[in-house]
Order: structure tokens, then sequence, then C-alpha cells
């Protein structure tokens, strides 16, 4: 099998034998792949400042079985380099890719999602809110891809639509529940109508920033999704995540 | 070929250095054995007792045989500086290209998240008790332009900003010297022209 000039991005490499590395890439149409780069790590290669993450790259490979050759390799359109905390953002995603994906499933609007997300984070906005939101739409949109949808377009008890201004109980198993007062959450989250909604329309966006209700939307967000990725993700935590928890003892307040 | 048990297993041991594939072992093998069986001794035992006495400064953690390295036992450098670097080798090359005065921290690695290396895999625990001992004035980030070593700086220096009168400084990366801009692969020339200066 040989494939030519695949729109690529690497998750992941790591060292492999004397001069080569492993990668693992995630192909627009061939999906999560394991390739070896011969002779990547020598001084001299072309490849050593080239298969980078967070790059698209044009990526072409050959061979039979679980991991094949990588024949060459080309930079495409080239985004501004990602900076500071926000590597460490991308470090999240591609974790989370390489957690939840199977090796050799296509998801080429899952890819397009993922570019994009990219290119919001290398973009000029150094809103936090702008970068969370990114973050809660790509989480939400890999939940559907993988076919773990959240039910973002009915309630469950009646089969009625959603109202922006209406509480609901959401639970993982089943969806969100209309409810009366907080105190009728019981096994599930409190959400807002408005949250629900703006996931489903990919709107997650503060036209103003920091107003309250933005925030709020934000943070129910992200209960709402961690909650259900969790139950994909299984009892391993996410480094990336871990990450953030450990900084927290080192800073000094 | 194939050669006797203690040869091929010489020539496997001497693959495990970087860069060495199996020809290249294989002449090294016969070399010692052929040309050079003193140097062969000398090698063997150096290499024992490196590998038994060479640990880590306690201060800095580079490799050293003493508990304290001869950087950090100077009483000629800067200590209000400290130059934060991935590896060992690192220090040898910004002491040998930069007038630098100051101290050394090396992290032994950067932070990956996807191989579980974290903050105290790479000692970041004891720089932040060494920066709270309140020499230090200027910390520079001096770990490598990869993705990993980007995290890694900005890491350390959201932990260096949550110290008063410490500041986190970064060093320039670009187009190499004397280069030419058509052969920069264009990750390099990106991350020049994000960084470019007034002229
Ligand atoms: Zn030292």
């Amino acid at each position: 099998m040989r494939q030519s000039l695949q729109a690529s991005y690497v998750l992941h490499s790591r060292p492999y034998r004397n001069t080569s590395k492993l990668l693992d890439i995630f192909s627009r149409e061939q999906g999560r792949r394991v390739l070896v780069a011969r002779g990547a790590r020598q001084g001299n290669s072309r490849l050593q400042g080239q298969l980078l993450p967070f790059i698209p790259l044009l990526l072409s490979w050959q061979g039979q079985g679980e991991v094949q050759t990588l024949t060459a390799a080309e930079t495409g359109t080239l985004l501004t380099p990602l900076k500071g905390r926000k590597v460490l953002t991308a470090f999240y995603l591609n974790e989370l890719l390489l957690r939840l994906l199977a090796r050799d499933d296509p998801h080429p609007a899952l890819y397009d999602a993922y570019a994009q997300t990219l290119q919001r984070l290398s973009g000029s906005s150094d809103r936090a809110s702008d970068e969370e939101a990114g973050l809660r739409l790509f989480e939400c949109f890999l939940l559907q891809e993988l076919g773990y949808g959240l039910v973002l377009d009915h309630e469950v008890s009646s089969g009625g639509v959603l109202q922006a201004q209406q509480l609901y109980c959401y639970q993982p198993e089943r969806g969100p529940w209309v409810i009366e007062s907080k105190q009728d959450c019981e096994n599930g989250l409190l959400v807002h109508g408005s949250t629900l909604l703006a996931l489903q329309q990919g709107d997650l966006y503060a036209a103003d920033a920091h107003t309250e209700h933005h925030n709020l939307m934000l943070r129910e967000a992200k209960m709402l999704i961690r909650i259900n990725l969790a139950r994909h993700l299984g009892a391993k935590p996410l480094q990336s995540r871990e990450l953030y928890i450990q900084q927290k003892q080192l800073l000094k307040s | 070929m194939s050669f006797s048990p203690l040869i091929s297993q010489l020539i496997e041991v001497l693959c495990c250095l970087p860069g060495v594939g199996p020809k290249s072992a294989q002449r090294m093998a016969f070399h010692l054995l052929q040309r050079d069986r003193e140097g062969a001794k000398r090698m063997a035992t150096t290499l024992l007792e490196a590998v038994e006495r060479i640990g880590h400064c306690s201060q800095c953690r580079s490799l050293s045989e003493q508990s304290l390295c001869k950087l950090c036992a100077s009483s000629r450098r800067d200590r209000s500086l400290l130059c934060v670097v991935e590896s060992p080798i690192d220090v040898q090359a910004v002491l040998q290209a930069a007038d630098y005065k100051g101290m050394f921290f090396v992290l032994m690695g950067h932070l990956s998240p996807l191989d579980g290396i974290g903050p105290i895999d790479i000692g970041l625990d004891k720089l932040a008790a060494r920066l709270d001992e309140g020499e230090i004035r200027e910390v520079i980030l001096a770990t490598n332009p990869t993705a990993e070593g980007e995290a890694t700086a900005h890491y350390i220096a959201e932990i260096i900003e949550s110290r008063a009168g410490i500041r986190a400084t970064r060093i320039a990366h670009g187009v190499p010297v004397g280069g030419e801009l058509e052969f920069v692969n264009s990750s390099t020339l990106s991350r020049a022209f994000n960084a470019r200066t007034e002229v």
C-alpha cells in the first residue's frame, strides 16, 4: 500500500532505534496511523525540523502491517507558531485523540475540526474565554464523531425542544431532563438550556468578553463535557490535565 | 559473516552509542581488538568507574562526581542569574558560545505529557525551592525550540511569575547565522518572522 501526500498531523513522536522516529499521525483520509521515519534524528536529516506536532503536513508512506514507512514529508500552509500556554492546550488535544481514536479509522470531519481548533489557538485572540470555547466545541464534536454525542436537541422526558431559560438535569447515560428547581437534579449535572443550545449551534464564543452569563455557560459546558469524556477515558487520568494540577503546588501564592 | 559469541556481543554493545550502527560498531570492535588492547582496557575501567561514581549535582542536577559540581561551587559566578537548560551538554554549549557568568539548572529532559513526564521528573520542585532561597533575580529559559521545550519554558515562566522580584526571559530562536533563507525549514522561518526585532 502506497499513500501519497496525505494531509496529516503528527500527534506524537518518539525516538526509535538509533536514528529514526516512530510517529503517531492523524491523517485526514486514513485516520490514526503509526509510521517510522528512518534517519529522522540524524543531524543532517531534512526531516529533523519538519515532523513536528501542530503543523499541517503532507505525508507519503508505504508498506504493510502495523507500522508503515514514511517516504516523504512536506510542510503545508504554516500557522503562526503556538506559544506558551497554548502549546500545553494543543498537547491536551493530541492526548485526547491518542486516547480516544482507534487506529485506521478515518474521521475527515474531526480532522477538519482539529485543524480549525489549532488555527484558532494560533490566532491572535489571547482571550482565555475564546481558548476555552474552542476547546469545549472540539471536545463536544469529538464525542459526537466517536458515537458518544451529547443529547443537545431535545429534552428526554417529553421529547420537547430545549428552551434557553429552562433548567435541566443532565444525566450522562440519558440526556437533559426538564426540572422545576435546582433541588430536583439528582445523579446529574445542573445546566441551563442556553448552554446546551450554544453547544449544539457550535457557538460558545462571547460577543463581549467576561459577561457573567457567558462565564456561567463556559463553566457548565466544561463540567458537562468532562463527565461525558470521563465515561470513555477510563480510570487513567489525562497527563496534560495533571500538569495543571501539579503546577498549582509549585506556584507561590 | 558470523563472529564468535564474545565478538558479536562486543559489536552489539557498541551499537548502543548514538549514531553507531552495526557496520561502524564492527569496525570499532576490530580496531580495539587488533590495534589498541591497552586503550580498550583503559576504556573499560574508566567506563566502569564513571557509571559508578558520576551522579547528579545536588544544586543544578547536572552530571558530576562531586555532590556540588565545579560551576555551582565556584565563587566567581553571578548567583543572581540562572540559566535553565534541558541537558548537561547544553550547559557546555552555552558556556562555549555566550559570555555567560551566571548559574545553571539542568532539567535532564522536558515536560512531555504524552510520555507521562511531569514537573517532578524534571526537578521543578527543586527549582521552585531554589527560587525561594532569594538569590536569583533573572531566570533565562534556554530549553529547546521544540513544542515540548516551548511548553516547558512557559510552564516554568508561570512558576517564576508567581514569585515577586524574579524576571523570566526566553532565548530567541530563528534563522541560523550564515544560512540562506531558502534552505531554512518553514517552521524555523515562521518563528523567526514572528520574533522579528527593530533594526
Ligand atoms: Zn551544579
